[in-house]
């Protein structure tokens, strides 16, 4: 199924975060693959996961639950998960 | 960028996986204000931690805080005190219902047909000389017939100054004895004469640890970057302290910048309402705290720190593993 726009904006939006609360280098949020597992490549930790979940929060008004972390293993599983509490909380 | 995999080879990155989503929560909590021994340096009665409130009574109202503690998300109750097998009830109210770790002088034993697998730690301050100075008795002789052939059993060698040029004689004993043995350094909360480090000496103990390491693989649970660190109180050029420890209770925690730190932990009282500050005593000079856990946690939470290299990445791998080993996330 082709990927649709939101999704892409999404991911890139995430993948900014991410770039920026980690503070990675050499890395654009174009060039960030979305499907790469951020605990066993980019060695994020839960409290990493909890300051981009913040920002998200802040960002998109969609709180995300802790327990929710381990679901949350790459960009695209994070704007999904986003993406279905947006449209969640919508209707 | 530096990716986890870019940086380790394959032996070293299935270590890594390993223990990457452990995620351990841990909480420490003082099961009682009494002890059956009064050592000398001991930060529970020498900053007057047992004073600090009473102990809640009611069994039931233990099992109902444990409840709530699982439902906080701890998923590893480290059990202090006081001593806790003084109140083997209370033990259990943790037992039954989260991974626990109990930490005793051995002199009582755990009954394993109730806890048949809860790791015990069993702390040492030495050899027998030492252990009749600070602690009245050669606590030793007891607990290692207590827990003879015990296989969810280790020693927390807590090595004075000292013992330098001295420890392998109480790792021997250990080691004889078939146990493990986890080191860490005293910290001299009660200024007890001829016991507070100077930097040589915390060279010479460095180089000593890890002769032991090298000596009993066996039988010593550590590793060299853990020896640096506690030793030297640094981490990548940054100094240990009040500023960077990770072992601060959460509600209590208002340092700004807010540094890497243990989610959710709290070490809770006996009345099972106070909190302490931190996870020793919070009259301790933090620049010269060497808790072994504190010093473990600083590394572990820091991990992102050590993606600087593949020598890095490693070291952080060994210390998780060395702590994961001591509460049994994963086997010896």
């Amino acid at each position: 199924m082709p990927e649709s726009n939101e999704i892409r904006e999404l991911i890139l939006r995430i993948a900014g975060i991410v770039i920026e609360e980690l503070k990675l280098e050499e890395i654009t949020p174009e060039k960030f693959d979305p499907n790469m597992d951020l605990v066993d490549e980019l060695g994020v930790d839960s409290m990493d996961l909890a300051t981009v979940a913040l920002v998200l929060q802040d960002e998109y008004g969609v709180f995300i639950d802790e327990d929710d972390y381990p679901k949350l293993k790459n960009v695209r599983l994070i704007a999904e998960y986003l993406q279905s509490r947006l449209h969640g909380a919508k209707g | 960028m530096q990716t986890v995999s870019s940086l380790l080879d394959k032996e070293w990155y299935e270590r890594y996986k390993a223990i990457s989503r452990l995620n351990i929560r841990s909480s420490i909590y003082d099961v009682t204000n009494q002890c059956n021994l009064r050592c000398k340096g001991c930060f529970f009665f020498s900053s007057d931690e047992h004073k600090a409130a009473p102990e809640e009574m009611a069994i039931a109202r233990w099992e109902a805080f444990v409840e709530r503690e699982q439902v906080r998300g701890v998923n590893l109750a480290i059990l202090i005190g006081g001593e806790p097998t003084l109140h083997l009830d209370r033990v259990e109210a943790f037992y039954k219902r989260l991974p626990t770790f109990c930490a005793t002088n051995g002199l009582i034993k755990v009954p394993r047909d109730r806890f048949p697998d809860m790791m015990v730690g069993i702390s040492l301050w030495g050899d027998e000389a030492d252990e009749k100075l600070l602690r009245g008795r050669d606590a030793f002789a007891v607990s290692s017939r207590n827990y003879a052939g015990d296989p969810y059993t280790y020693y927390l060698y807590t090595i004075t100054p000292r013992q330098i040029g001295r420890t392998e004689k109480a790792i021997r004993r250990i080691a004889e004895a078939g146990f493990k043995v986890h080191m860490q350094l005293l910290s001299n909360d009660e200024g007890v004469e001829g016991f507070s480090w100077t930097d040589s000496q915390l060279a010479d103990i460095r180089a000593e640890m890890d002769a032991m390491l090298d000596r009993y693989p066996g039988a010593v649970i550590s590793c060299r970057y853990y020896h640096e660190i506690i030793t030297t109180g640094r981490m990548l050029g940054r100094p240990f302290g009040w500023m960077e420890c990770p072992s601060v209770t959460e509600p209590m925690d208002d340092r700004q910048p807010q540094p890497k730190r243990l989610i959710r932990f709290i070490r809770w009282a006996a009345d099972l309402e106070t909190m302490h500050r931190c996870c020793t005593s919070a009259t301790r000079d933090c620049t010269t705290c060497k808790d072994g856990a504190a010093h473990m946690s600083w590394v572990m939470v820091n991990k992102r720190a050590h993606m600087g290299s593949a020598r890095d990445l490693q070291n952080w791998i060994e210390v998780y593993e060395m702590f994961a080993k001591l509460y049994r996330f994963i086997p010896w």
